[in-house]
């Protein structure tokens, strides 16, 4: 519920205010609309509301979400405290029942990912379980990742075509994949005029939704086309949503909302795959720690040839293409 | 920065989300930098194991044989001068077996010291994790899938098929 609607039923009392006053001068005529403000606010708090904006405890927790911090202003209390209205939120809203999360990043970890050019057929098995993870929307076919289908000698995804839709692997073409670099020096973290999104220490570069408003600078800084904008509220069957959920991650995003890549947020801190790692049939996709001398992604990054698209930038991805 | 990180991550330790997996193990007869590190097995996934059930140098009644009797494997394996033919893998003598070009037998679960005759450098990456894939956790033990799990080891090469979605045009003039 947007407090801004209470407009509206501001202005009725107002007046009345200023008849019985008559000198309505501009200091009376404030003081009567905050007393009528908090009022009405009061009074649609404790249920006057009807039917129309929902139940008296749906209106107390939309209520209490609208007036949250920001998330790395919260304390663990303030994160728990939202996390259980948004789980009680989607209860009433949706009659799904979620399991929301706010694990925090673990120490010694620094994520990267790796890209076997040689190895992906273009199955776009990546695509499908990203999708359905993610909660993305279905509506508008909403994807992160995008699987490009390049010829031999080609070498930035700007010249491949991604709309291809035909039986794969083509002989003479090889598929590169692109989604999040997560940059360690990241130019949409320094676009964003409300610090909505930011560099987290494991080196995700994460949303928070609630305080984006959509202006969408970030979508013209970033380099990659790595984010994605929310032109309609997302639409998701409610039989197809995963029901494990982050904060910062796969929870559900609302219209004028920028939302991107995580890492699968959700996944890879309680230590599992991302959903495309798991899902690619070939084993193109490596994931791994890399401040864990022993990981997979540190054996790529010494033993194979590796390239970054445009390094030349500076923004540092932590995502390298190799091939075999 | 992450180029000269060298302390050991225990993420055994650190994690407490990640479980042992609800499938079979085995520990890999290989080393890779950060120690041992384990495989999916293989004998559970074959039907009708042992072999040696119906191979055995002993008359057997076996119901259905005919059908039974491997015709449905097309063997694409090899180079088309030199193709692969059962024995070249399958121990003829002891049929649970696999059997590589030394005359040594291989367990069905321990497929990559076969596959590695050839594919040596598939199986370095493999071992390093390069090639390969990691089951469900980045952190905790390592289990990786065997060479099986992926590649039917009869046509090794992944068949061409249509895409499990497509990705929507980004702009309609493009």
């Amino acid at each position: 519920m947007d407090p801004r609607k209470n407009k509206k039923i501001c202005q009725k009392p107002k007046e009345k205010d200023c008849q019985k006053t008559r000198a309505c001068g501009r200091r009376e005529f404030l003081k009567g609309a905050a007393r009528a403000a908090a009022l009405s606010g009061a009074a649609m708090l404790a249920g006057c509301g009807g039917g129309m904006l929902g139940s008296k405890e749906e209106l107390s927790l939309r209520w209490k979400e609208y007036f949250k911090k920001h998330y790395r202003l919260m304390t663990q209390q303030e994160k728990d405290e939202t996390i259980r209205r948004l789980e009680q939120l989607a209860k009433i809203n949706n009659n799904v029942n979620i399991q929301m999360s706010s694990a925090a990043p673990i120490d010694g970890v620094l994520f990267g990912y790796a890209f076997n050019v040689t190895r992906c057929e273009g199955y776009m098995e990546c695509v499908a379980a990203c999708v359905k993870e993610n909660n993305l929307d279905r509506k508008s076919n909403m994807q992160y990742i995008r699987i490009f289908e390049m010829e031999h000698g080609q070498m930035s995804p700007e010249v491949g075509n991604a709309k291809y839709y035909h039986q794969v692997p083509v002989e003479d073409h090889f598929y590169m994949g692109v989604q999040c670099y997560h940059c360690q020096n990241a130019p949409c973290v320094k676009a964003c005029p409300t610090k909505a999104t930011w560099q987290e220490p494991d080196g995700i570069v994460v949303v928070d939704y609630d305080w984006c408003i959509g202006c969408r600078y970030c979508i013209a800084a970033c380099p990659y086309y790595g984010r994605r904008f929310n032109w309609n509220d997302p639409v998701v069957p409610k039989e197809e949503m995963t029901k494990k959920q982050h904060y910062l991650g796969n929870r559900m995003r609302g219209r004028g909302q920028m939302e991107k890549c995580t890492f699968c947020v959700q996944r890879s801190r309680a230590g599992r795959l991302p959903a495309c790692v798991e899902a690619c049939p070939t084993g193109a996709r490596v994931f791994g720690n890399l401040l864990d001398p022993d990981s997979e992604i540190r054996f790529v990054l010494k033993n194979k040839k590796v390239f970054r698209w445009k390094e030349d930038l500076g923004t540092d991805p932590k995502f390298w293409y190799f091939i075999d | 920065m992450y180029k000269n990180a060298t302390a050991p991550f225990v993420d055994e330790k650190q994690i407490d989300t990640v479980f042992a997996l609800p499938v079979k193990t085995v520990r890999v007869m290989e080393k890779y930098q950060g120690g041992y590190f384990r495989t999916e097995t293989r004998t559970d996934n074959i039907q009708r194991f042992k072999c040696s059930q119906c191979h055995n140098n002993k008359p057997v009644r076996v119901a259905k044989a005919a059908e039974m009797a491997h015709g449905e494997i097309v063997l694409v394996h090899g180079s088309q001068t030199r193709p692969l033919s059962c024995y070249t893998c399958h121990n003829k003598d002891e049929r649970d077996f696999l059997v590589t070009e030394q005359g040594i037998n291989v367990d069905m679960d321990h497929s990559y010291q076969l596959c590695g005759q050839c594919h040596f450098r598939q199986k370095k990456d493999w071992v390093g994790g390069a090639h390969g894939k990691r089951i469900s956790y980045w952190a905790g033990q390592r289990v990786v899938k065997n060479c099986t799990a992926c590649h039917n080891p009869h046509s090794p090469r992944f068949e061409k098929r249509w895409p499990k979605t497509y990705s929507p045009p980004l702009s309609k003039s493009k």
